[in-house]
């Protein structure tokens, strides 16, 4: 799905993040990085996976949109307790693999007290907002003076109503007229709901398709 | 021979004469049985159950200045320990003993804690969560030593439910340190007390034995009959057309309790008496179980002391001590079921030579069958089962954190202790052992969760909670078991008004005004898990809707209901009820039928809205709903066709644009109860289902808390939502069993799917009587317009409905 904001173009992708085109960056929200194996440090049972699959995730959008930079808006690792050896192993080895790649993270409120990824991962880690062209990328969905903001925090959530009392939730974009928001790119992150606002466009993530499901809120 | 004279003195010392049915518990006590006691709330069940250890404390002939626990009572509500450790202390005072008696709820105060973590009382009143969470600790073995007998209280009420496995597991677990522990329930008659003293006793041979109680004298059951019989009844049309009546019911009595079937009914007819009597302000109140305890306290008291003239109440009042003075009982709405109507009706009538009585006040006209079919039930003593629950692998994995976070266990020992539990005595060895991952390594294949460990199997064998953190907070989420997400309602500044479940403050904004204990409050913002309020001017507002609302008509009513139609279909029409209905049901003749027993009536009625059809198993709501989705995905295997569906506990609509091929589909087999195993689950959105139902698996699981009060950051990082837990464990452990059992509860408990077979089975025998009536006759009206209410804004609706009702009765002539 291409969307049209301040004069630039944005590639909104099921995958639960979008693509910058004249930037050539990829833009991602809330992963939240080792949830799982926080909980599972604090005695609740969560299956390994996640953290794994949203590797996976990145590794092939980053193949698909050759993106030559990636801005994480937020949220990167879940806790402390969730910095475990082999995800920081695996994140290594697909650092390895795109050394060139620039990641710039813009911390969130989960990044001030997980810490920052180990250095050898060479994230550049920044405090929001991070100006860049007509855009303010940051973690809250705050608006500024800046230029239009780009942020997560929230985990956007949709509710979809169909026919027969059929419901649905669904993870998605917001973009309002000054504050665009990002679903979460992690799996095991849950969704918040996004404030009906005038004016605000949403896109649902439909199983692996991005489709506009209102405009008229 | 067991010598009962201390007691039968006792007994006379009051005033009154033991009964045969406590003399024989008292003996078979001293001869070390078990059993069951059943019969109506009042009866003397308590002191039956009470005398038997004092009895056997007294023969002792004990001189030592402390007694340690003997006894410990079960009851099913934290409300009811301080007035049963009351009654309990009443004989030990007059004897003189040295017992301690005591309670301990959710609500003892820290003082009284620490003080029986020292050493418990003689005697204990407590909950099965407070029983859990004592055996969490880890001098449990030695403090529990010396129990003779735990009494399980309102047993009919914890059978049926989750809680009532916790308590058949630690029923099992108090039996393996005292092998010769005796134990007695006490229940209200249900239909089936041999399993219900199975549940309780579990598995090992123990002479026990159900002993009857002394049964009240007749119950009365009669009905406000509405002034006018409108043909064209809708569910909740009635409702405030009924408060003077009901006024004047209560004016009649000295105190009354007015029952609703949902805390929202409550709060509606509470504010409907006060405004036709403003002038009774202050003098009746409403009890609910969302309420404060403090509220409720004072509103019991005041029946009690007949301070009170009326208390409009849900099941909150079902259970519990006696209000002596209240000689009223009116029933808002459908009994629902006969052994509820006759628990109800024994909340009256507790003086010498008085007699139960309960009013039914219907909602809606058609409830009068109810009202004649609940009678007949009564009177030829159908009264409703309570099936337990069995093997619940959440609850089995709480039960083992709980046990290993105290004094551990082997799982050998520990499987064999299980396994005599009713719930779990054919538990096989792979939920055993997938259980046992389930808490230690995950339950999965191998690296399928790493690093994660909450129970430790120790050198010794011995399997632990070593984090003390994961132990505190394991003991803080035991009390969950029941209770879906609640959040407290509390003034900006000041007093605590109760709880509402989330999900309905989850729909209000800052501003939005509601009406909660009676009182128009506005809704001001949500922190740290309290809804915060203000008082608001005005009573407009929506009422809470509270979970529970949805309690379905019992099997039994509605053979009774079905029975009661017959007659009417052959122009028999008994009793008050049945000749007041006699108008509406001569219209239903006239348009299309009124089915007998062995006919199942199918309705066809087109409107400007589509093609209807309606059926009328008569079987509650949950039945008819699960049958709705089954028949419209059967029909639409025969021609690609879509539905809307609703129901209520008489019936279900299909509506279509097109028309149905119904006896085509009939012909195909629509009826029969072939291929439910497959059917059922292709018909329904059952993963969305089994998701919903995984909220509460996932609470007593201890994969979900409430926020707790000051928790930090630290806790706050470890939620997440129980649908959050169902996909990631759908998507990356598809063996986790706990999965299963949220399918395997939908199907039983949402659906009640052995009732559905049975109900199939049933209509497969009868004849499918098709009509094609005119308009929409009487008993398909309801349906009509419920299904309306889900389309159209609640303001339009009534005048819609009114409209609606011109149109039919004018047709009716």
């Amino acid at each position: 799905m291409e969307i049209h904001l301040e004069g630039q173009t944005l590639l909104l992708f099921a995958e639960r993040a979008a693509f910058w085109q004249e930037e050539n960056a990829l833009l991602i929200a809330d992963p939240h990085w080792g949830k799982a194996a926080t909980f599972r440090a604090g005695g609740i049972p969560v299956p390994a996976g996640t953290t794994t699959d949203a590797i996976r995730r990145l590794d092939a959008l980053v193949k698909r949109t050759q993106a030559g930079r990636i801005f994480f808006l937020g949220d990167l690792l879940h806790a402390e307790s969730g910095r475990s050896k082999t995800m920081f192993a695996s994140l290594g080895r697909w650092r390895s693999e795109n050394e060139s790649i620039d990641v710039v993270l813009v911390r969130g409120n989960h990044d001030k007290r997980a810490g920052d990824p180990p250095g050898e991962l060479r994230f550049n880690c920044v405090d929001a907002p991070y100006v860049i062209g007509p855009f303010v990328l940051a973690h809250y969905p705050l608006p500024s003076e800046q230029g239009y903001v780009l942020g997560g925090h929230v985990h956007p959530g949709v509710r979809i109503y169909g026919a027969g009392r059929q419901r649905e939730r669904l993870p998605c974009f917001a973009f309002g007229s000054r504050v665009g928001i990002l679903p979460a790119f992690g799996d095991f992150t849950g969704l918040g709901d996004v404030e009906p606002v005038e004016g605000t466009r949403i896109y649902a993530i439909a199983d692996d398709e991005v489709v506009l499901v209102s405009n008229r809120y | 021979m067991s010598d009962l004279s201390r007691a039968e003195e006792w007994f006379r010392s009051h005033g009154w004469e033991a009964f045969d049915f406590q003399r024989e518990v008292w003996t078979a006590y001293l001869a070390g049985e078990s059993g069951l006691i059943h019969a109506a709330t009042g009866t003397g069940k308590t002191l039956a159950a009470w005398w038997g250890p004092l009895l056997e404390y007294l023969h002792e002939n004990s001189s030592s200045k402390v007694v340690p626990l003997r006894v410990l009572w079960i009851t099913p509500l934290r409300a009811l320990a301080a007035d049963t450790a009351e009654a309990l202390i009443a004989p030990v005072e007059d004897l003189g003993l040295r017992w301690s008696i005591e309670t301990r709820t959710g609500d003892t105060t820290g003082a009284v804690r620490s003080r029986q973590s020292r050493r418990l009382p003689s005697a204990l009143v407590t909950t099965p969560e407070s029983l859990s969470l004592l055996l969490s600790r880890d001098r449990a073995s030695e403090q529990f030593a010396d129990l003779k007998v735990v009494v399980v209280d309102e047993w009919h009420e914890l059978m049926g439910t989750k809680r009532g496995v916790q308590t058949q597991l630690a029923l099992a677990r108090l039996r393996g340190i005292c092998p010769r522990l005796r134990t007695w329930g006490l229940s209200a008659t249900i239909g089936n007390l041999e399993e219900a003293k199975t549940a309780l006793l579990g598995r090992r041979p123990a002479r026990s034995r159900i002993v009857r109680g002394e049964e009240p004298k007749t119950v009365i059951v009669d009905s406000l009959i509405p002034p006018v019989i409108e043909r064209f009844p809708w569910a909740g049309h009635l409702g405030t057309q009924m408060v003077a009546q009901v006024v004047d019911a209560i004016e009649e009595g000295e105190t009354s309790i007015v029952f609703t079937n949902t805390r929202s009914q409550t709060e509606i007819w509470y504010q409907a008496i006060l405004e036709t009597r403003p002038d009774w302000a202050g003098s009746i109140a409403l009890h609910h179980g969302s309420l404060d305890r403090k509220r409720r306290e004072w509103v019991e008291e005041g029946l009690r002391t007949a301070r009170l003239k009326c208390v409009v109440a849900t099941s909150s009042l079902d259970l519990g001590v006696d209000f002596s003075p209240v000689d009223r009982v009116l029933q808002i709405g459908s009994p629902k079921g006969i052994a509820r109507l006759l628990q109800r009706a024994g909340r009256s009538g507790h003086r010498p030579g008085a007699q139960s009585r309960v009013t039914c006040v219907p909602t809606h006209t058609l409830e009068l069958i109810e009202v004649a079919a609940a009678r007949d039930g009564m009177e030829s003593g159908a009264i409703e089962s309570r099936y337990p629950v069995t093997r619940p692998l959440d609850v089995l994995a709480q039960h083992l954190v709980t046990i290993a976070a105290g004094e551990g266990f082997t799982p050998s020992q520990m499987l064999h202790e299980v396994r005599q539990t009713e719930a779990y005595g054919d538990l096989p060895d792979d939920e055993w052992e997938w259980t046992l991952g389930f808490i230690s390594n995950g339950g999965a294949a191998l690296e399928g969760y790493p690093e994660y460990s909450k129970v430790v199997p120790g050198d010794d064998g011995t399997w632990r909670v070593e984090d003390r953190t994961i132990a505190r907070r394991h003991r803080m989420s035991i009390g969950t078991i029941v209770s879906d997400a609640h959040i407290g309602v509390q003034y900006l500044r000041g007093a605590r008004l109760g709880t509402v479940e989330e999900s309905f403050i989850a729909r209000l904004n800052p501003g939005d005004r509601f009406v909660f204990a009676g009182t128009p409050l506005e809704f001001v913002r949500v922190r740290d898990m309290v809804a915060w309020v203000r008082r608001a001017p005005n009573v407009t507002g929506a009422i809470p809707r509270w979970m529970g609302s949805r309690l379905p008509l019992s099997g039994e009513l509605a053979a009774a209901l079905r029975a009661r139609l017959g007659e009417a279909a052959s122009g028999l029409f008994r009793g008050p009820e049945m000749k007041a209905l006699e108008p509406i049901l001569e219209v239903q003749r006239k348009w299309s039928r009124i089915p007998r027993p062995d006919e199942f009536l199918i309705e066809r009625v087109k409107t400007r809205e589509g093609f209807h059809l309606y059926f009328f198993p008569f079987e509650g709501r949950l039945v008819h709903e699960g049958l709705a989705a089954l028949f419209a995905w059967r029909i639409s295997r025969i021609k690609p066709i879509t539905f809307s569906m609703s129901s209520n506990d008489y019936g279900f609509e299909l509506l279509s644009p097109d028309e149905a091929p119904i006896e085509e589909a009939i012909a195909a087999g629509l009826l029969e109860p072939t291929n439910l195993a497959d059917d059922i689950p292709a018909s329904l959105n059952a993963t969305e289902m089994a998701k919903r139902q995984f909220r509460e698996i996932a609470r007593v699981a201890g994969l979900v808390f409430p926020g707790f009060p000051h928790s930090g950051k630290s806790a706050r990082q470890l939620q997440a939502s129980s649908g959050l837990f169902f996909d990631v464990f759908m998507r990356y452990d598809t063996g986790n069993k706990l999965l299963s059992q949220a399918h395997r509860e939908v199907l039983e408990r949402q659906l009640e799917r052995t009732r559905l077979g049975h109900t199939l089975l049933r209509i497969s025998k009868s004849e499918a009587v098709i009509t094609s009536p005119p308009r929409t006759p009487p008993l398909a009206f309801p349906l009509l317009v419920d299904r309306t209410r889900d389309r159209v804004s609640s303001e339009k609706l009534a005048d819609r409905i009114r409209r609606m009702q011109r149109t039919l009765e004018r047709a009716a002539g």
